[in-house]
């Protein structure tokens, strides 16, 4: 396939928001989001591995209101991610084309994701 | 690479992905209130540390992935589209692998 004569995607400003829309454009900006916790992550294995103060000064940062603020976005972001994954899985497999289920489908993926960040939190911290 | 090539390739990334960041999350947000020393001792291991490396491998792949199929969408300009296409390719090697070699390494 000549990929150099595919037409564009219709940009965002023109779309009416529906429910699929939000969950397909929110599956981007998350996977964007989660390519930046990815590249965060590998500075804050990278930085223990070269030296103890530098590892010390990046978990004042992480442990900082700031720092939390950006391992709870990551945590939700991966979280929605995730589930919207799963729902790919499921159209890649042929179920739940119909506009009832995916809008359904949807509201589950947007809901389950701050259910999800709430477990992983829960079970981190030790308290289930 | 051929489009139904990047498809099966982004979903099997995904499929392995998937279940080590949720071990992965759990343990960051575990970790996040230990010192230097549960840190050091956690990526020691050698089972969490292949883990690790695998998760970042996976990672960047699907990212790398990811982001090219967004770019197909949204760039118009072929030159400014294949230098995008370049660097993200470049920082998908790099990055993880500085990380890497450190965890093979270093702990």
């Amino acid at each position: 396939m000549n990929d150099s004569k595919n037409p564009l995607s219709p940009h965002l400003q023109i779309y009416r928001w529906q429910v699929s829309s939000l969950v397909s454009i929110t599956h981007r900006i998350t996977g964007i989001l989660n390519l930046l916790g990815l590249i965060f992550i590998c500075i804050w294995i990278s930085s223990a591995g070269i030296s103890q103060n530098l590892f010390e000064f990046y978990s004042i940062f992480l442990k900082s209101f700031v720092g939390k603020f950006i391992l709870i976005g990551f945590t939700w972001s991966m979280s929605y991610h995730l589930l919207s994954g799963v729902r790919h899985f499921f159209w890649d497999l042929g179920y739940g084309y119909e506009i009832k289920t995916a809008n359904l489908s949807g509201i589950i993926v947007i809901l389950g994701s701050f259910v999800l960040t709430i477990i992983f939190w829960m079970i981190g911290r030790g308290l289930i | 690479m051929k489009a139904s090539r990047k498809w099966i390739f982004q979903r099997f990334s995904a499929l392995i992905a998937a279940p080590i960041i949720i071990w992965f999350l759990i343990s960051l947000i575990s970790l996040s209130t230990g010192d230097y020393n549960a840190v050091v001792n956690f990526f020691s291991k050698p089972l969490f540390s292949f883990l690790t490396i695998i998760l970042l491998i996976t990672g960047f792949f699907h990212a790398k992935i990811g982001l090219g199929e967004i770019f197909e969408d949204y760039i118009q300009d072929e030159k400014i589209k294949n230098f995008s296409n370049l660097l993200t390719l470049l920082l998908s090697i790099i990055i993880p692998s500085i990380t890497i070699i450190l965890l093979l390494y270093k702990f």
